[in-house]
């Protein structure tokens, strides 16, 4: 065995994000690793890589028990790891970027820019890639980027290469130029972890899969004794939403997007509907364009094509601005990044959207905006020693709080809601559901984004599936269960 | 991390944070009050001290404005420049006095805006695009003077602004009073000032929210060149004359009171009040430092050394040195 792992677990403040993982690679072998969303796979391949240090359980690599401490080290056993997001340097070219993180060959107190050429040229040709490496990686293309990253992988005797979702922002014909790649790498024994949401790839690449489901190990098995029915079922629960009350009676269409196409492309064919009183779930896997679908709506994200009609009414000019002034707002994923101001205080953040509505002849009404500010923030019952109190100070999830105090004071007809309960404690996260299936109750539309099947099939009245970068079938939330969803997701457009 | 620090935090340390920037202007003038009480000590000496920060507390209040959208304008030198060329040039030509100053004001406006628009809309680095500003009003000065001091045939009536006194108090003195309080309120108390403030705590939220980000950035940019404009027209009224370089030696002294002036902020923010102070604080000490004839690569050295230690404390005040 090339690598085993014994009873291998990692808790974070207490919670399991790995559980006693009894993990094996053989020597030579392709093997897939799948599971949804938070089912452990990042936190396995950061522990492999030596990202996260082991406290409980075992590695053993060559039937050896290691540590491994440091990514260098993970390195110096033969591990590598090719990542989703890039980690290329623009600006240096092909030679260069295989050398990151690698000593540089010397001749005296020079660098052999030669020896270099060289050495990266070599493994470039036994692994039968043709990409000219004296371009810089900013003008290379994005499968060109991943045959890079893969030279630089196999510069030192790599055993264990660890592809983590390597075709997510590939073409399907790109995508086969990086499978020829893998079949070399096999021809020359060396292991690959293949992870990727994408059922047909697991299928077609691998000899054993391996399935996790929140932070456990489900199970392990040759890749041609099951079929895609049976493990997408392993990687889902049998929970459901059933026994919580959905609304299935709908009023008015209140937000109409139609073949929403982003300019960065993320997003190629995005349509949705919601009407009164409905709470429209998103679900959609890392990477499928859910939040850019969202942002693009809301007149953030620059978009190529499509439009958007907010109660009947279409969007002229896009922009968070017109979005709010017709009564629709966005609720960020990224809170930090784009939904608060950490340098403010309570007071003005909650204000953000709503600064015009106080404010007349250069003068603001500060009393109104006082009484109003501690209205919203009793309402939500905000946490705070004052609305004077920087934000930055704040639990995430009162600072999640902030953000829907902030929505609120524009009185929205539209929610567009991404990942609203992303990093909030659980007290939060169903106040936060209730206050949403409030404001539908009262007529408003809430499209609720969340990677979390469970949290989905809780909330949602119906669910609309993205998948690369396309919105797919609709659904009711009704019987629903989440491998039915998930299933829905893994189906090849 | 922000909360152990405030709770292990000792009283003079909290004291020193929040009144920090006033204890070092009061600690300065008392210094300067022992050394030398019978020149520097004086009301006369104070009335002058006002009149001779007037002209960079007026460009310094400019510079607040863009940098609390965390931009810079690095061609509030040359601006303020061409500024005194321009109304010295119509002066000259003859025309009437209120054109003079009206007319370079719009100018700046349009100025400032090309400046913001191209920062907006281009996302590039103010620092780089308002160099470039620079560079480019400079050739303009050129061409407008001939490189040359404008002073023949300027009427006597252009130097009314920068030389009246009212009573003991010169005019300059009390334009700077009514800029700061207008400033100080706008930036404090309209729309206008919790917008920007907005955009320079994070851009990305405030467009989110609904704010229009380039058109804010526009408007700041071109206030800023109208401060820097009317500061260069005050500096030929003053002295009755227009030099090309008049405003350059403004630019770093005006972003040294602003840096300052963050210290004097809880959030460690650029405010118009602190902006007042940091002005103050240097015109002290440049009027302190001549009255003890130290000589001016002395006082360099000290204001530099003043500029760096404010920019540390203003870090360290925002509580985000990373």
């Amino acid at each position: 065995m090339l690598l085993r792992t014994e009873k291998l677990s990692k808790q974070f403040s207490g919670i399991y994000a790995l559980k006693d993982i009894n993990f094996q690679i053989a020597a030579g072998e392709i093997h897939g690793l799948v599971g949804e969303n938070g089912a452990g796979k990042s936190t396995l391949i950061k522990m492999l890589t030596g990202v996260y240090q082991t406290e409980e359980g075992d590695i053993y690599w060559e039937d050896k028990k290691v540590k491994i401490m440091n990514p260098s080290q993970s390195r110096n056993l033969g591990i590598n790891v090719v990542h989703q997001d890039r980690t290329l340097i623009p600006t240096f070219d092909g030679v260069e970027n295989a050398y990151l993180g690698r000593e540089y060959p010397h001749r005296g107190i020079q660098v052999s820019w030669k020896e270099m050429r060289q050495r990266v040229e070599k493994v470039r040709d036994q692994l039968g890639i043709d990409i000219d490496l004296s371009r810089l990686a900013s003008e290379l293309s994005p499968p060109q980027k991943t045959c890079l990253e893969i030279i630089r992988a196999m510069m030192n005797d790599c055993k264990l290469l660890i592809l983590d979702e390597p075709t997510a922002s590939l073409t399907d014909k790109e995508s086969e130029i990086l499978f020829d790649i893998i079949g070399k790498l096999k021809e020359r024994g060396t292991s690959v972890l293949y992870v990727s949401h994408r059922m047909d790839e697991i299928f077609r690449l691998t000899d054993r899969v391996t399935v996790f489901k929140n932070g456990s190990m489900v199970s392990c098995m040759r890749t041609e004794d099951v079929n895609r029915n049976e493990l997408v079922s392993m990687m889902a629960d049998e929970w459901s939403g059933e026994g919580i009350k959905h609304n299935t009676s709908f009023g008015n269409v209140l937000l109409e997007a139609k073949n929403i196409q982003t300019q960065d492309g993320i997003m190629k064919n995005g349509t949705i509907q919601a009407h009164e009183r409905e709470i429209l779930g998103v679900f959609g896997l890392g990477g499928s364009g859910r939040t850019e679908l969202l942002e693009a709506i809301y007149g953030y994200r620059p978009m190529k094509s499509g439009t958007v009609e907010i109660a009947g009414e279409k969007q002229e000019k896009l922009s968070p601005a017109n979005s709010i002034k017709k009564g629709m707002i966005l609720i960020s994923e990224d809170r930090r990044g784009k939904a608060i101001i950490e340098g403010l205080s309570v007071k003005e953040n909650i204000l953000l959207s709503s600064i015009d509505a106080y404010s007349k002849y250069f003068h603001i009404d500060e009393k109104k905006e006082k009484a109003d500010v501690q209205d919203k923030s009793n309402a939500l019952n905000i946490k705070m020693t004052g609305m004077n109190q920087r934000v930055l100070e704040l639990s995430g999830g009162n600072q999640q709080k902030v953000v829907f105090a902030r929505a609120l004071m524009t009185d929205p007809k539209v929610f567009l809601c991404d990942e609203p309960t992303q990093a909030v404690d659980i007290m939060t996260r169903s106040e936060i559901h209730k206050l949403l299936r409030k404001k539908a109750d009262e007529g408003n539309a809430v499209v609720y984004v969340s990677s979390d099947i469970k949290e989905i099939l809780e909330v949602a009245d119906t669910i609309q599936i993205v998948a690369q970068g396309e919105t797919r079938n609709k659904l009711k939330n009704e019987n629903l269960t989440a491998k039915e969803v998930l299933s829905y997701c893994y189906e090849d457009a | 991390m922000d909360k152990s620090k405030k709770n292990t935090g000792t009283n003079i340390k909290q004291i020193l944070h929040a009144y920090g920037t006033i204890i070092a202007l009061i600690a300065v003038i008392l210094l300067f009050s022992i050394i030398s009480p019978g020149s520097f000590f004086t009301l006369t000496n104070f009335i002058n001290i006002t009149r001779q920060i007037s002209l960079l507390v007026m460009i310094s209040i400019g510079a607040t404005m863009v940098m609390s959208i965390n931009e810079f304008d690095l061609s509030v030198g040359s601006m303020a420049s061409l500024g005194g060329i321009m109304a010295a040039l119509l002066a000259v030509n003859g025309m009437p006095m209120i054109l003079c100053f009206l007319i370079p004001i719009v100018i700046s406006f349009v100025i400032g805006w090309i400046n913001g628009w191209i920062v907006a809309k281009f996302r590039v680095l103010s620092f780089i695009t308002t160099l470039g500003m620079s560079t480019v009003l400079s050739g303009v000065i050129y061409r407008l003077s001939g490189g040359a001091t404008i002073f023949e045939n300027i009427p006597k009536s252009f130097s009314w602004l920068g030389t009246t006194r009212l009573g003991r108090i010169p005019l300059l003195s009390i334009l700077m009073i009514v800029a700061v309080v207008i400033f100080w309120y706008l930036m404090r108390h309209t729309a206008l000032g919790r917008k920007l403030y907005a955009i320079g705590g994070n851009e990305e939220t405030a467009k989110i929210s609904g704010i229009n980000v380039k058109k804010y950035k526009n408007i700041a940019f071109a206030i800023c060149a109208v401060m820097a404009c009317i500061t260069g027209m005050l500096i030929a009224s003053r002295v009755g004359s227009a030099n090309t370089t008049a405003g350059d030696g403004y630019f770093l002294q005006s972003y040294a009171a602003v840096f300052i002036g963050c210290t004097a902020s809880r959030k460690g923010v650029p405010n118009v009040a602190g902006t007042l102070i940091g002005a103050a604080i240097l015109g002290v000490l440049a009027n302190g430092l001549t009255m003890l004839q130290i000589p001016t690569y002395m006082q360099d050295i000290i204001t530099g050394g003043i500029i760096i230690f404010a920019v540390i404390a203003q870090k360290l005040g925002r509580g985000d040195s990373k």
